[in-house]
């Protein structure tokens, strides 16, 4: 009998105990960690959508390598990872720029395309972290048609006083130390808030010895990934004036990450490297290598003016991240670097993106309906450099009006409309290569790779919702339409992008994506127990999507193959179910699975899935909460059990990810030392060591196996009074 | 509001069951393959071309559907940046910086949609190159975008 079969056999004898017990639930024990509570966001314009909320003390509970690493143990949300600490969002299928990420009210805009950008947010500055299911294009505009990310700092305190919590952090798997410093203070109606984080990690480790890079086999070093060592480096700072009819805060931040990419494969493209100098130390970074530094200023204000609360929101961001790599020549670009570039010679590729934002709202009452009528306008100016080329420079003007409705027809019912107007405007410039190509029976020429484009997108979606409470039963139900832009990327990239040997090459003509959803979440909540269920239908008229072709290029492609962004209707569907059961006070099984199938119904993949599809998973967690003691309070343990799917639905160029089963271990507690918590927690993530891909995992194509165990150990130490 | 649930349970089911109907259509799931084991195949890992000459690539591509075309790359390895997706390893020459290397990119279209193909395709190596050791990738496509890369590891030499 092998450890697994045991595992679930000691997992069922519990919940066969617990199930037959008789004992009566104390209310109100322990955390209940994820709200799905309708009540909680009745009074707000996602009161008939599905909402996940993550409190900071669940984050640090479940904390992984990266923010949404951690939030991916939610159904339906999952993380497009790279590696051990970075990964940008995917939610009920779609990522990239099909969700949005929201902090303090504010789009977060980093660069949302890229496979190897993750996502530039430090896990310890969340208080609270929400992840919207479903299209949101009517409140957030253009990137919202998958789902939104919604992060908000902690919440200030309710009186005067001062406090902190120092958390201390360490990794086994990658050696990783760190911590992070959360201050918070109040005097009267004055507040302020700050924190400061660094963490210093070394190559993860990965249970294998050789990854096929495309068919070059890779030889690893104890399982060391190599050169995937970082270092992140962030702080915030916030403060302000918060009153009965009046409130105005700021926040300034700044997130610096430098890490190494795997060596032998950046993108994917197989590298020879000097192995007995990548392999001197776990700890360094060489070549290639990023580093990335988001910048914001935000000022949000508050008015209530007689029946009308206004809202303004003004923003200021800078995403600049920069790609480091050994010159390689690739196609016709010159065997030795010229000394005549004004470009430094390590410089593969340059992102400086500034955002400007404005937003602006008001709500107020009119009979029994609610309504908020807004604008947000946004402005970018992203400018490129580097050798390689993939994206031109543009800048993007975008303005949306919006009017929202909440009418509640009954004490059990309450009904929401929404329809939104977007404009927006794409310029880009023209890119032509530093180097000059041969030509067939031409003379030598600098290719022009990208043309100067203008173009301009209107958009009108809309959504209605309606949310029922009747006892312990609640439902939810929206429909909309929602839309997304182009991206630069989609109109006019024209490169080689060595991640997938592809000639990316955008398509000028490309209409906004449209896409119709239904919604639909019904809840069960007697005592003792908690069902959701949330199936959604969406259809997209329109998709744009890269799609690989039969074709070489010789000339912008340097010989490799055409991936051309085309349009494509595409049909999808799926449902999350979670459910959380306390057979006993200090029980609690909890059960989370999700299922998502996506399907081109036209173009040339016509039949297939759509990239990164996840593959369906449940997740069976039983926990015990001790009751507290003398020393020790809030205890827990908890042991998960995760079960994925193979995902044989792919689309070229992917590959079928064999299923697997992973069990990790979390406990904690609450120390009780001189009048003071220390809140002390572990986790032993994959304790079995296993070997499994994720396919959604930017590395899967390479065949790179995930994190082998890893232990994780965090202490936090409550600092000042309250 | 019971009803209203039994009626949304209803549709919900209702829209599930029709959702999962197959109505799947065939798609192409296999890679297109690269053959170069075979006799007159050329060049085969550790091949020597001699520069000022010409040599004719020959492999044998395949596809359990439709072949998309082909791409040929050479380009060198003095900085030993890579190695092959063969199993044995070529000698290499000490790191050297290159001053004229062999640079050929060549995409070709596979005309007629055939299940196999035998490429051959004439290359001429001008007598004016570095020798050394160079890099020789094949790449295949087929109809449906799925593809195939092929590293060899070639000598031009004097």
């Amino acid at each position: 009998m092998n450890r697994r079969s045991i595992l679930i056999l000691l997992m069922a004898t519990f919940i066969l105990r617990q199930a037959t017990a008789q004992e009566q639930p104390t209310k109100g024990i322990g955390l209940q960690e994820v709200r799905v509570d309708g009540s909680l966001y009745k009074q707000t314009e996602v009161g008939a959508m599905t909402v996940d909320k993550l409190t900071a003390d669940s984050i640090q509970k479940y904390q992984a390598g990266s923010l949404m690493q951690t939030l991916s143990r939610l159904p339906g949300v999952h993380a497009i990872g790279i590696g051990a600490n970075q990964s940008k969002p995917q939610v009920r299928g779609l990522g990239f720029n099909r969700v949005a990420t929201v902090e303090n009210g504010i789009k977060h805009e980093g660069q949302q395309w890229g496979l190897d950008h993750g996502l530039e947010i430090d896990q310890f500055s969340v208080g609270t972290a929400e992840i919207i299911k479903g299209a949101a294009s009517f409140m957030y505009g253009s990137d919202a048609i998958g789902g939104v990310i919604r992060l908000s700092p902690p919440a200030e305190l309710p009186h005067d006083g001062f406090k902190g919590t120092l958390n201390l952090l360490a990794k086994s798997n990658n050696a990783t130390l760190g911590g992070s410093l959360q201050l918070q203070g109040r005097r009267k109606n004055w507040v302020f808030g700050g924190g400061f984080t660094y963490l210093d990690y070394g190559d993860y480790r990965v249970p294998t010895d050789t990854v096929h890079v495309y068919n070059y086999p890779v030889r690893l070093k104890n399982g060391y990934v190599r050169n995937t060592a970082g270092r992140e480096r962030h702080f915030q700072l916030r403060g302000g004036y918060l009153g009965d009819r009046f409130s105005s805060m700021l926040y300034l931040s700044n997130y610096h990450t430098h890490a190494g990419f795997f060596a032998n494969a950046h993108g994917l493209e197989p590298r020879g490297v000097d192995t007995a100098l990548y392999d001197r130390s776990h700890r360094d970074i060489l070549f290639p290598s990023q580093r990335i530094d988001h910048f914001k200023l935000l000022n949000r204000n508050t008015f209530t003016l007689g029946s009308h609360q206004v809202d303004i929101d003004l923003g200021y961001q800078r995403n600049y991240r920069r790609e480091y790599n050994h010159y390689t020549a690739h196609g016709y670009m010159p065997p030795v670097y010229p000394d005549t570039m004004r470009i430094p010679i390590q410089l593969e590729r340059l992102y400086d993106k500034h955002i400007y934002t404005l937003a602006a709202r008001d709500q107020f009452g009119l009979g029994s309906h609610r309504l908020t009528i807004g604008i947000n306008s946004e402005y970018q100016h992203n400018t490129i450099s580097g050798w390689s080329f993939l994206i031109p420079a543009f800048r993007q003007k975008a303005l949306g009006l919006f009017i929202y409705d909440r009418y509640p027809i009954n004490a059990h019912t309450t009904l929401y409309g929404a329809l939104r107007y977007d404009f927006s405007q794409i310029n880009s410039d023209l890119y032509r290569d530093w180097f000059a190509s041969q030509l067939e029976n031409q003379p030598d020429q600098y290719l022009v790779r990208a043309q100067q484009l203008k173009r301009n997108f209107n958009s009108l979606v809309w959504s209605l919702g309606m949310a029922t409470q009747a006892g312990s039963w609640e439902t939810k139900l929206t429909v909309g339409k929602s839309f997304r832009l182009p991206s630069a990327q989609e109109l006019a990239a024209n490169g080689v992008n060595y991640h997938y040997f592809s000639y990316e090459k955008g398509n000028a003509s490309l209409s906004p994506e449209q896409s119709y959803q239904v919604d639909f979440s019904l809840a069960w909540r007697p005592e003792r127990l908690s069902i959701a269920f949330t199936p959604f239908f969406n259809y997209f008229s329109n998709y744009i999507y890269l799609n690989p072709t039969a074709g070489y290029d010789q000339y912008y492609g340097a010989g490799n193959q055409i991936f051309e962004y085309a349009e494509s209707k595409v049909r999808r569907y799926g449902a999350e179910l979670r459910l959380e059961y306390r057979p006993l006070a200090r029980w609690k099984i909890e059960l989370l699975a999700d299922y998502i199938r996506s399907e081109q119904l036209s173009g040339a993949k016509k039949g297939y899935t759509l990239p990164f599809s996840p593959a369906p998973s449940a997740l069976l967690d039983l926990s015990w909460m001790p009751k507290n003691s003398l020393y020790f309070k809030e205890s827990y343990f908890s042991l998960d059990c995760k079960w994925t799917a193979r995902q044989s639905s792919v689309v070229p160029p992917e590959e079928q990810t064999q299923g697997y089963q992973l069990v990790n271990f979390r406990a904690g507690t609450q120390l009780q030392i001189c009048r003071s918590n220390i809140q002390l927690r572990l986790q032993v993530l994959n304790i079995f060591d296993r070997k499994y891909m994720e396919h959604t995992s930017f590395y899967r194509l390479i065949a790179l196996p995930e994190q082998g165990r890893n232990v994780i150990l965090s202490m936090g130490i409550p600092l000042g009074r309250m | 509001m019971r009803t209203l649930t039994k009626y949304a349970i209803a549709a919900l089911m209702l829209s599930t069951v029709t959702g999962c109907k197959k109505d799947k259509e065939n798609i192409d799931t296999e890679k297109p393959q690269i053959d170069i084991s075979w006799g007159s195949a050329f060049p085969k890992q550790c091949s020597e071309v001699k520069r000022g000459t010409s040599f004719t690539f020959r492999a044998r591509l395949s596809d359990n559907v439709a072949l998309g075309s082909y791409s040929l790359n050479v380009h060198h390895n003095f900085d030993h940046h890579s190695h092959s997706t063969e199993v044995e390893e070529c000698p290499l020459d000490p790191v050297k910086t290159p001053v004229a290397p062999f640079v050929y990119v060549k995409a070709v279209n596979i005309s007629g949609q055939p299940r196999q193909y035998d490429a051959q395709l004439d290359i001429e190596v001008p007598a004016t190159v570095d020798p050394g050791n160079y890099h020789f990738m094949i790449q295949v496509t087929d109809q449906s975008g799925w593809s195939l890369q092929k590293g060899i590891s070639i000598r031009i030499v004097e």
